[in-house]
């Protein structure tokens, strides 16, 4: 019998996220985004967390906007920081100076964290030459070429959400839960995962597997999740 | 005022006319998602979304900005808040908060993608052209001057010399009904004409990408070609059928990019008795190679060296030796647009040599660059017509990281199935990177 990662409670899996913490969170919409882990940062008492998320779907979903609210988070670094309609607390809370938003293309974003999870030092990428994102950055000309250095980006935790997990972190998303999620599992000290199945080992084909248990440290099972 | 529904599908109906058949079309959140329903399937085009969609395919963000950086996309479409007069744009901006824009994916298309058209330029849901299109775009913009083509509901622009040139109106309106409408100075009418706008959905079909046998997709394989060739140790992954096709094109002086230069012939596991397997050395003892560039070029017994040896003994190809981990890193960023990387492995030994070197955060990295090639030639169990590709156990080994770096890339399969049939949560290689399949013939052993 392998370890388990499996966690009883939502609240549990997220219990020594401290202050200060910064925290990917996966997920564009109620369907990829881990509202239950979410939930349990709102009642676990945490504050100043940097938060790492792209908001282009988030229309439907609550949990972020309530943490953000409830003023636990002092940073937002995003490619969508605002909802789709431009309105509603976060830009309010921007304007009171009360949250800090970096901005950031949604492509470096991936990028960043991506060598952050692979252990790249940096890469020169095309990305934002000639704009506001290559201001203060190294930037290079090879080959008649402009690229701007990008450094990896790695974070305290990451709250994810996925389709079907075995109990040793093997995961498998539905659908754009691939997005954010797959792309943020590599690159947390520690990966806490709200899978809407959970299995044994060898339920999971390893065909289909996306993310390898070896990047994921706690799995919930989002059947459950904690309300407020 | 807000677009009408009717009048924002006539704008997605507008822009589709722009796209061609196999088109790779990025497009950004909202009214350029219409243009893909507005655009025939017959088209086979893919759109690529910003949730990371490719026709369905759920893609990670890493994976999906590849494909833009990587310099897959033909068209991209986007919906900024304003255009300049120079093509340049600044998207998303926040009408109540101007000081942060949104910059979503728009600064990902403008820098990567082959052209990049705006629809409808809008500031939150006012669309007004007075305020839209402007001789600079507030603060700094997302793209610079990359924008060739506007498409909006009254009529079609391009930014030519610091003017917007109106060179379409919708039926029943005339060009100063139009200018009238518009109030904006910067626009002026085509001096050639001005043509109605045209909302005809667009026809053809791509070519199709599945040849007759390995010699028909390896016919314009030049002499010193840089060719990859998938495949690990043994020889399991290696799309042999292609091999012996390129030892019969005869193309020379290539070189050859692989994990290893050939070793599944000396190390002969599974071969049946009195048979060799098929591997790189069909190529190096017909003269074809003049240098590899490999993880593990040699034998693992000294006993039986490979072909690549005797001829690296000989004097007659060159080698260049790149750490396992290093070369899927370099053929990774050779296929997602990334010109160079640094990396920690091989620092303090030989392979740092002459390489730049750098000391990030207390660590110490030596500085890699990507690779691409003219051709590779990957081995997967399935395609689909349009190239999406499974693969079987572990025998996806380099080939899925082969399939981007390359301008050409054939593919050896054993079936071919028509698109819709491969689990789109399944497809390990979405076909954007696929551009010849060949089916491996009934029979083909993979040994000679």
């Amino acid at each position: 019998m392998a370890f388990s990662k499996l966690y009883d409670t939502h609240d549990a899996a997220v219990a020594d996220v401290r202050d200060g913490a910064t925290v990917l969170v996966g997920g564009v919409s109620k369907a990829s985004e881990p509202s239950g882990l979410l939930i349990a940062l709102l009642r676990h008492d945490v504050t100043n967390l940097t938060l790492v998320c792209d908001f282009s779907g988030w229309d439907g979903s609550e949990a972020v906007l309530r943490l953000v609210k409830a003023g636990r988070v002092a940073r937002i670094f995003s490619p969508y920081p605002f909802l789709g309609s431009g309105g509603g607390v976060i830009p309010e809370l921007w304007d009171l100076g009360d949250v800090e938003i970096e901005a950031v293309p949604q492509g470096t974003l991936a990028e960043r964290l991506r060598a952050g999870g692979a252990g790249i030092g940096g890469v020169f990428i095309p990305t934002g030459i000639g704009t506001r994102f290559d201001v203060d950055k190294e930037v290079r000309t090879i080959d008649g070429v402009d690229y701007v250095l990008e450094t990896p980006l790695r974070a305290d935790f990451a709250v994810l959400r996925c389709h079907r997990a075995d109990t040793v972190g093997n995961l498998v998303y539905r659908g754009p839960q691939r997005q954010w999620n797959a792309t943020m599992a590599t690159a947390a000290r520690i990966t806490i995962v709200e899978a809407d199945e959970v299995g044994e080992p060898g339920t999971v084909d390893p065909e289909l597997v996306i993310t390898p248990g070896i990047y994921v440290n706690r799995i919930v099972q989002s059947v459950g999740a904690p309300t407020i | 005022m807000p677009l009408s529904e009717s009048s924002a599908m006539n704008v997605a109906r507008r822009a589709a006319r722009e796209i061609t058949p196999g088109a790779v079309v990025a497009l950004d959140r909202g009214l350029p998602e219409l243009v893909a329903q507005a655009t025939p399937a017959s088209m086979g085009v893919w759109f690529l979304r910003s949730d990371g969609t490719l026709n369905g395919m759920p893609l990670s963000a890493a994976d999906a900005a590849a494909i833009v950086r990587g310099g897959y996309v033909d068209l991209a479409i986007v919906h900024p808040a304003q255009v300049s007069a120079d093509g340049s744009f600044a998207g998303r901006l926040h009408s109540r908060n101007p000081g942060v824009a949104a910059p979503g994916n728009g600064i990902d298309l403008a820098s990567s993608a082959a052209r990049v058209i705006a629809l409808n330029p809008r500031i939150g849901d006012d669309d007004d052209p007075a305020i839209c299109l402007v001789e600079d775009v507030d603060g700094a913009p997302d793209g610079v001057g990359c924008i060739d083509t506007i498409v909006a509901a009254y009529g079609v622009l391009s930014a030519e010399n610091g003017e917007f040139i109106l060179n379409e109106v919708p039926a029943g309106r005339t060009v100063d009904d139009a200018l009238s409408a518009i109030r904006n100075a910067l626009i002026r009418p085509s001096a050639s004409g001005v043509r109605e706008m045209d909302f005809t959905p667009p026809s053809g079909s791509p070519d199709s990408k599945v040849f007759p046998d390995g010699p028909a997709a390896l016919t314009d394989v030049p002499d010193g070609a840089t060719v990859f060739i998938d495949g690990f140790g043994g020889p399991g992954g290696m799309a042999h059928y292609l091999l012996i096709s390129l030892r019969d094109r005869g193309s020379r002086d290539l070189t050859i990019v692989s994990n290893t230069a050939g070793i599944a012939r000396v190390v002969s596991f599974g071969t049946p008795p009195g048979r060799t397997a098929i591997d790189h050395s069909v190529l190096i003892e017909n003269g074809q190679v003049a240098k590899a560039i490999a993880s593990f070029p040699v034998s693992p017994s000294v006993s039986r060296p490979s072909e690549f040896e005797l001829a690296y003994r000989r004097g007659e190809v060159d080698l260049e030796l790149v750490p396992q981990g290093t070369l899927a890193e370099r053929l990774r960023a050779g296929g997602a647009g990334i010109h160079a990387f640094y990396t920690p492995t091989g620092v303090g030994t030989l392979i740092a040599e002459g390489k730049e070197s750098r000391t990030i955060d207390g660590r110490d990295y030596i500085l890699e660059y990507g690779l691409r090639a003219d051709f590779a030639i990957i081995r997967a169990h399935k395609a689909d017509t349009n190239g999406n590709l499974i693969y079987r156990g572990t025998s996806r080994n380099f080939n899925a990281v082969m399939a981007p770096a390359a301008r050409v890339t054939v593919v050896e399969v054993d079936e071919i199935v028509e698109p819709g049939q491969l689990d789109p949560e399944e497809i390990v290689t979405p076909g954007v990177f696929v551009q010849r399949i060949v089916k491996r013939p009934d029979g083909f052993t993979g040994y000679e």
